[in-house]
């Protein structure tokens, strides 16, 4: 597992309690899950995604993470509809552990866009893994 | 609460970034750095190492101990080797030891190490509690038994490659690889001695098994405790060119579900021992109709008033649902009908037009084993493979076929002669 230390961390995203961050593109928000989420799972080997223009509020669980050592629930940070998912994640779920913020899970037109400000800062989110 | 307990061979997990997890009360390696699915392939198509000093072993020795043994073990060390062929000196055998009421204790190898000395290999803190079921069933009869707990130093090496690689270590590798057959063993280390020598090249005793969990060809290797470490490391470096991998709980779990083998405590345990894919384990005449021998535990399964049966189901792609109070096996019709004992993902195997395929086997053009999810389910009434039940956690519902087996091409079986030239 890895130490606080070697944990990566996105550019330009915001952290949810549970691990998901968001990252505003433009009009859009892409959204996956962080290093650490990655790291605690395991090895990914499936993803479930939802449709392109399913709508969700902010909390709901838009699909989910299969690893080798259990599903994982997503959970959407910031309410929206869904406009594009990570198709390539089909074939190779094992993207998010190679890279789990290039490999954004799904793309959101967010419902209000003021709810990524609430989302946990970088620093915010390393005391909160600190524990 | 109870401290968890620690291998020799923790510091080594910690060092080399091991996702640590308890298991039997051990502070286990789940993962390393290289992650489960490629240390599952690693078994597949190389070999993989494992920590197993976690199990426990026992010893039973004198004139006694061979009757304790049969009076205790589901099989019958008479006729374990085929009809009226005995255990002898250097096989070992694979049985379980159950209660009166047909429950199951634990799982269990047993090992003949010499006519009145034996070695039975069981899992993770169960050394006192074997040790002392034996005690109490010894009878009148002249044995000795001793939990070996923290003393003896375990690992398996699995995979097509084990015994290349094992073959670097090993002193005289030609005599111990003669006539090494599946569920054979050679060598002896500590007090567990055996007619047989096997040495590694600096001179440490060794036993070596021709068995494992995994369903791939390969051995499990018993040393004195102190020397595990330095074993653990040679076999490693004699690996490096072989893609030989560390491996933990995670591939170990995987591995052997996808070769129908039972994890003890959670496929077999608190119900009786009966329909089930382990009839082997079981002493059952040549035509299945009834037991040759008494043991413990037999009147409650020849009773066979037990209804519930375990049974082996792959999936549609590696999709789980995790065993728990509130995961459940359905009926196409949708009709609860039992509980989900393991749920897990074999990453090497995945289906063409429904058929399931390894990558250790001929895989058509373009075959990517994406895997499979696998395990076993005790359900209500028995259900003929080739029929799809659901399991389901409440939420999520995955469709999932009963199998009379899972993984295809297992190497387990090869001959020891092709694996080691």
């Amino acid at each position: 597992m890895k130490e606080l230390s070697e944990l990566v961390f996105g550019k330009d995203v915001r952290y949810s309690d549970d691990h998901e961050w968001a990252s505003a593109s433009g009009e859009t928000l892409k959204i996956g899950v962080s290093d650490y989420a990655q790291d605690q799972m395991g090895d990914i080997v499936y993803v479930e995604l939802p449709e392109v223009g399913d709508t969700f509020a902010k909390g709901d669980e838009f699909g989910s993470l299969e690893s080798v050592k259990a599903v994982s629930e997503l959970f959407l940070p910031v309410g929206g509809e869904v406009v594009a998912i990570n198709e390539a994640l089909e074939d190779e779920p094992e993207l998010i552990n190679q890279d789990p913020y290039t490999n954004w899970i799904i793309e959101i037109k967010p419902s209000d866009a003021s709810e990524l400000e609430q989302l946990l800062t970088e620093d915010a989110y390393r005391e909160l893994l600190k524990g | 609460m109870v401290d968890s307990k620690t291998t020799v061979l923790h510091e080594w997990h910690e060092e080399n970034g091991a996702n640590m997890a308890l298991f039997g009360n051990y502070d286990m390696p789940l993962w390393y750095k290289t992650g489960a699915k490629a240390e599952h392939l690693a078994v597949i198509q190389s070999a993989g190492i494992f920590d197993t000093s976690h199990m426990a072993a026992v010893s039973v020795k004198g004139a006694g101990a061979r009757t304790v043994l049969q009076r205790c073990l589901s099989k019958d060390l008479d006729s374990c080797l085929g009809k009226g062929k005995p255990l002898v000196d250097g096989r070992c055998v694979y049985g379980i030891f159950l209660k009166e009421d047909g429950t199951v204790i634990d799982d269990a190898i047993v090992y003949q190490l010499q006519a009145e000395s034996f070695m039975v290999v069981v899992n993770a803190a169960m050394g006192g509690e074997i040790g002392e079921h034996l005690s109490k069933n010894g009878g009148d009869d002249a044995v000795v038994i001793e939990d070996l707990t923290d003393r003896v130093g375990k690992m398996d090496i699995q995979g097509p490659q084990a015994g290349r690689i094992l073959k670097k270590i090993i002193k005289d590798p030609d005599s111990l690889f003669e006539k090494l057959i599946y569920f054979s063993f050679k060598g002896g280390f500590d007090d567990c001695v055996s007619s047989t020598t096997v040495e590694l090249k600096d001179g440490t005793p060794v036993l070596v098994s021709r068995t494992g969990y995994t369903g791939e060809f390969g051995f499990e290797l018993f040393v004195a405790i102190d020397k595990l470490l330095p074993l653990w490391k040679q076999l490693l470096a004699a690996g490096s060119d072989e893609g030989l991998l560390a491996c933990g709980l995670a591939a170990r779990d995987s591995l052997r579900a996808g070769a129908v083998l039972p994890l003890s405590h959670q496929d077999v345990g608190a119900w009786p021992f009966l329909h089930n894919p382990w009839q082997f384990a079981l002493a059952w005449d040549e035509e299945h109709n009834a037991f040759t021998k008494p043991f413990i535990g037999r009147e409650v399964l020849v009773k066979k008033e037990w209804d519930k049966f375990t049974l082996p189901f792959a999936g549609f792609d590696p999709r789980k649902i995790a065993a728990g109070d509130t995961a459940s096996v359905l009926s196409p019709e949708g009709e609860t009908i039992g509980t989900i004992l393991t749920c897990t993902t074999d990453m090497a195997i995945g289906r063409v037009d429904g058929e399931i395929i390894s990558i250790a086997g001929t895989v058509p053009e373009g075959f990517v084993a994406k895997g499979l999810c696998c395990g076993f389910v005790l359900l209500d009434k028995n259900i003929e493979p080739g029929n799809q039940v659901v399991l389901t956690d409440g939420k999520r519902k995955i469709k999932v076929e009963i199998r009379a087996d899972v993984r295809p091409n297992r190497s387990a079986r090869n001959p020891v002669g092709t694996m080691v030239e």
